[in-house]
Order: structure tokens, then C-alpha cells, then sequence
């Protein structure tokens, strides 16, 4: 984990989910722009992901090991299923899917800079 | 069906995969997710500190799973079948959630359903009414 990409994952996916419960109260689908930066953010949180693995390849060993490799893998299949899904049936439900998985996304990367202490 | 129509069919018997049930089904694949993620890995790393509230875990996961599936799919036995495990749910996190807080041993913080799912923001208990309004609100005999 790199602290400033860590918050700069969880800024993106703030503004991922005001985005996506935007369009749903305009009452519209997520737009091109929108799930172009959904995917952004996507690539941004595969980076981060890759980022703290190799670091614990490289021998950083955070206190709860497996927890942390769960989150890091888990983190990355989200927003990928969400986008799916927003896009078999559009509508403005399809904006809060979005925001909803950028919402755990935040989530789980907020817990990932809490569980990223290194075991004593 | 147009989508200023959808608005007017909302009680006349609907799938549950379609318009906002497309987003219950997203928050329960998450929670499908977290809670069987979650249960490998206490199950995995340290099994006997907290048997039950891990087998509880370990369950907790299997039902969000089975109620992300019926409810995704949102055929009329899927739907009873979601009906069955969002009840189970319901009952499950009232049940741990006033255990864990009377016999805080038995339960260690680290379940799901721990004091109605504070380290969810209360979503798991949450989660079962919306499931059951959802249920009740796409009902086949509605009028």
C-alpha cells in the first residue's frame, strides 16, 4: 500500500458514488463519461492491488495477513460485476449499482490502511 | 414496457431482478461476498478461538449467496426460495445481534451479524426488510 494512491482510490470512489446517485435522481442511465471513469477507478484499484502484493512478496508481513490478501483481491472484482450488471438493465438503477460498488470500494480501502500495520 | 411505464407496473406483480431489485441484489452480492470471504479466513487461520461465531459466519455467507442468486434470477421458485433464506437472515441477525450483546463471549466482534452488523453500518439488519418489502412489493397476487 502507497498511502497517497490509498486516498487517491478512495477520493475517485467518492466521486464515483455522488456520480452514480446523481444520474439516478436526474432519472437517467450512467452515461459513456461515467463508466469510462468507472473503469478508471478500476484500473486505479488493480494498480494498488498489485502495488501492496508485491510488497508482501517482498516480505512486508501486515498483522492480519490473510484478511489483508482477501481485501486486495476482493477489491478488484467489484466495481468489474457492478459494471455488468448496471449494463443488462439501464435505467437510473443502473447509477446506484455504480455508486454502490465505488461505495465498497471506498469502504474496503479505507479497512486496508487500517490493516496495513506490520505485524510485531 | 417503456420506462415511464415501469413506474405504474411497480405493484402489479414484477420480477424481482428488474428496478431497484437490480440494486438489492448488488448490496446482497456484496454482503454474499464479505461474509463467505470473511468466514474462510477465520475458519482457515484460527478455527478454535471462536468456533460457533465462525460456523455462524461461514452460514451467514451461504444465505446472503442463495438470496443474491433467487433474487437475481427472480423466477416464481426463486423467489420462494429467497423468501425462505431473507426470513432465516432476518431472524439470524436479530438473534446474534442480541446474543452478541448479552453474551459477548459466545461472540466474539468478529462475525457479520455482531450487534446487528454495526462493522456494516447496520446494513445487515437492514438488508432482510428491504429483501422482504422487495418481495412483498413484486408479490405475483398483487393487484
Amino acid at each position: 500500500m502507497i498511502d497517497a494512491l490509498a486516498y487517491g482510490v478512495i477520493a475517485l470512489a467518492g466521486i464515483a458514488v455522488i456520480w452514480g446517485v446523481v444520474t439516478a435522481i436526474a432519472n437517467k442511465p450512467p452515461g459513456k463519461a461515467q463508466l469510462l471513469y468507472a473503469a478508471g477507478l478500476e484500473a486505479v484499484t488493480v494498480v494498488q492491488s498489485i502495488i501492496a502484493v508485491a510488497k508482501i512478496v517482498g516480505g512486508f508481513r501486515p498483522v492480519e495477513l490473510a484478511t489483508t490478501i482477501g481485501y486486495l483481491i476482493g477489491i478488484m472484482i467489484l466495481l468489474p460485476i457492478a459494471w455488468f450488471w448496471a449494463n443488462v438493465e439501464r435505467n437510473r438503477f443502473s447509477g446506484i449499482i455504480l455508486a454502490v460498488a465505488a461505495f465498497a470500494v471506498l469502504a474496503m480501502t479505507l479497512r486496508l490502511i487500517m490493516l496495513w500495520t506490520p505485524a510485531g | 414496457m417503456t420506462e415511464a411505464g415501469s413506474q405504474l407496473s411497480d405493484s402489479t406483480g414484477r420480477r424481482t431482478n428488474t428496478g431497484a431489485g437490480r440494486v438489492l441484489v448488488a448490496i446482497y452480492g456484496i454482503f454474499a461476498l464479505a461474509a463467505t470471504a470473511r468466514a474462510s479466513v477465520q475458519l482457515i487461520t484460527r478455527y478454535e478461538e471462536a468456533p460457533l461465531a465462525y460456523l455462524l459466519s461461514a452460514v451467514a455467507g451461504l444465505i446472503y449467496i442463495v438470496a443474491t442468486i433467487t433474487l437475481a434470477r427472480g423466477t416464481r421458485t426463486s423467489r420462494r426460495v429467497a423468501l425462505v433464506a431473507i426470513i432465516i437472515e432476518l431472524v439470524g441477525v436479530v438473534t446474534v445481534g442480541t446474543l452478541s450483546i448479552v453474551d459477548p463471549a459466545a461472540f466474539p466482534r468478529a462475525t457479520v451479524w455482531s450487534v446487528y452488523g454495526i462493522g456494516y453500518g447496520f446494513v445487515p439488519l437492514l438488508l432482510p426488510i428491504l429483501g422482504l418489502a422487495w418481495l412483498w412489493r413484486t408479490r405475483p397476487s398483487a393487484p
